[in-house]
């Protein structure tokens, strides 16, 4: 007795032991199946480990979503500077395409012209809102002077008045004081262009009898020397024949729509020469 | 920057304004005459003998960059110039209210000016009708320019400075 009461723990541990090897042995060939204890546990434990395992999945949920939050914060700013930076680079080529398509008109019209032209562009209007000027870049050290004549890709524009080295100014033909020999097309009436202000003229000195009617093309005669012969000035728009006097009132709208100019063209000839 | 300095960035910049950005922006009726304004400030606030010279070498530059006829603008500018200096000495210059009055009275006289100088000197048929059909539109914007000078900054001590 006194021999099992001294070595008591360590009996009780070698059953202890020697047991779980048995359960352990037993279970082997049965090692795919659940036993009896084992279903049990898990029956236990299954309702309390169900919502924790949820709540674990939504904190997950709630720190993957505040992480992609920042992320998304710093993608959307990082896309907000790619898109600004795009929309530049979309007006920009825009902006080359119409200058392109501008350019190309004028190169067109420039082929038509026997005489040597030069390309400038506007850079500013005139201070005053009832004279018709514009300001190009371009000067005398470009070769231009005083009196050349400028048109665009839709008609006449006008004609050279002040010049300075690097820029000159030129008189729209809508403005009061220009005077440009102009035909009708059709039928070859003559008079001369006169600027009425409003952006509009008046072909002045047209006789009552020549043949002018509304929808008539008016093109430059090229008396005088300044515009070259056949250069478009304007449209017929008003046919004004009264009781009295030897002409008409013929009012024209120019061909060139002064308020979106930019680009322009000299001809690089004086009417002197 | 010396007085002199910001006088001369101030009428570079009212040139530039006027002749290359605001035309993109606005209808030409409405183009504004901001040397005119200047005009009328300097009216207020510097001395005759240089304000005289200033409100003439003032018109040359709008002149300059308007129309073909140099020195039409320096004298009608001068001309304003003159009779505002004349009366300023019995007016409160600091008004807001009053500014805007004398810029618009400045305007009608400046357009009537240039309208009888044109039509007695030169061949400009019509330019009359153009001037009387624009004057309102010009007139008002003018005004209005005027009403937003008095909000720059030491306005008030600008004036009070002479």
């Amino acid at each position: 007795m006194n021999f099992f009461k001294k070595y008591t723990l360590l009996i009780l541990t070698a059953v202890g032991l020697l047991a779980a090897l048995i359960f352990y042995s037993l279970n082997i060939p049965h090692n795919r199946n659940a036993n009896v204890i084992e279903r049990w546990v898990i029956t236990v434990f299954e309702p309390i480990m169900k919502p924790f395992y949820q709540l674990s999945l939504l904190g997950e949920g709630v720190v993957d979503n505040y992480l992609d939050l920042v992320n998304v914060r710093r993608e959307n700013l990082h896309l907000r500077a790619d898109i600004k930076a795009l929309n530049s680079r979309v007006i920009a080529a825009e902006e080359a395409c119409q200058e392109n398509r501008r350019l190309t008109r004028l190169l067109d019209v420039k082929n038509t012209i026997k005489e040597p032209t030069l390309t400038a562009t506007i850079i500013g209007e005139d201070l005053s809102p009832w004279f018709g000027t514009l300001v190009i870049d371009r000067g005398t050290s470009s070769g231009i002077a005083e009196g050349m004549s400028v048109v665009a890709a839709d008609g006449v524009v006008g004609q050279v008045v002040k010049v300075a080295r690097t820029s000159s100014r030129v008189l729209l033909l809508t403005d009061h004081s220009s005077g440009i020999a102009a035909t009708i097309q059709r039928s070859r009436a003559r008079g001369v262009v006169k600027g009425k202000g409003d952006g509009l003229c008046q072909l002045e000195f047209t006789t009552r009898e020549e043949d002018v009617k509304v929808g008539d093309m008016v093109v430059s005669s090229g008396i005088g020397g300044v515009f070259l012969k056949g250069l478009p000035i304007g449209e017929v728009t008003m046919v004004k024949r009264g009781e009295y006097g030897i002409f008409q009132t013929v009012t024209i709208h120019p061909s060139v729509n002064i308020a979106h100019l930019e680009d322009v063209l000299v001809v690089l000839r004086n009417g002197n020469d | 920057m010396t007085k002199w300095g910001a006088t001369v960035i101030a009428i570079v910049a009212a040139v530039v304004l006027q002749s290359s950005v605001l035309p993109i922006y606005i209808a030409s009726p409405f183009k504004p005459d901001l040397l005119l304004v200047f005009v009328v400030f300097l009216a207020l606030r510097v001395s005759f003998t240089a304000g005289a010279s200033m409100s003439w070498g003032l018109g040359l530059v709008k002149d300059v960059f308007s129309g073909l006829y140099l020195g039409l603008n320096a004298l009608s500018f001068l001309l304003i110039f003159m009779v505002i200096k004349h009366i300023s000495d019995r007016l409160y210059t600091g008004s807001a209210p009053l500014f805007v009055i004398a810029v618009s009275i400045a305007t009608l006289s400046c357009v009537s000016i240039d309208m009888l100088l044109l039509v007695m000197f030169t061949a400009s048929p019509g330019i009359a009708y153009s001037m009387s059909v624009g004057l309102v539109p010009h007139l008002l914007v003018n005004a209005f320019v005027a009403s937003l000078v008095p909000l720059i900054p030491g306005f008030d001590r600008l004036l009070e400075a002479e």
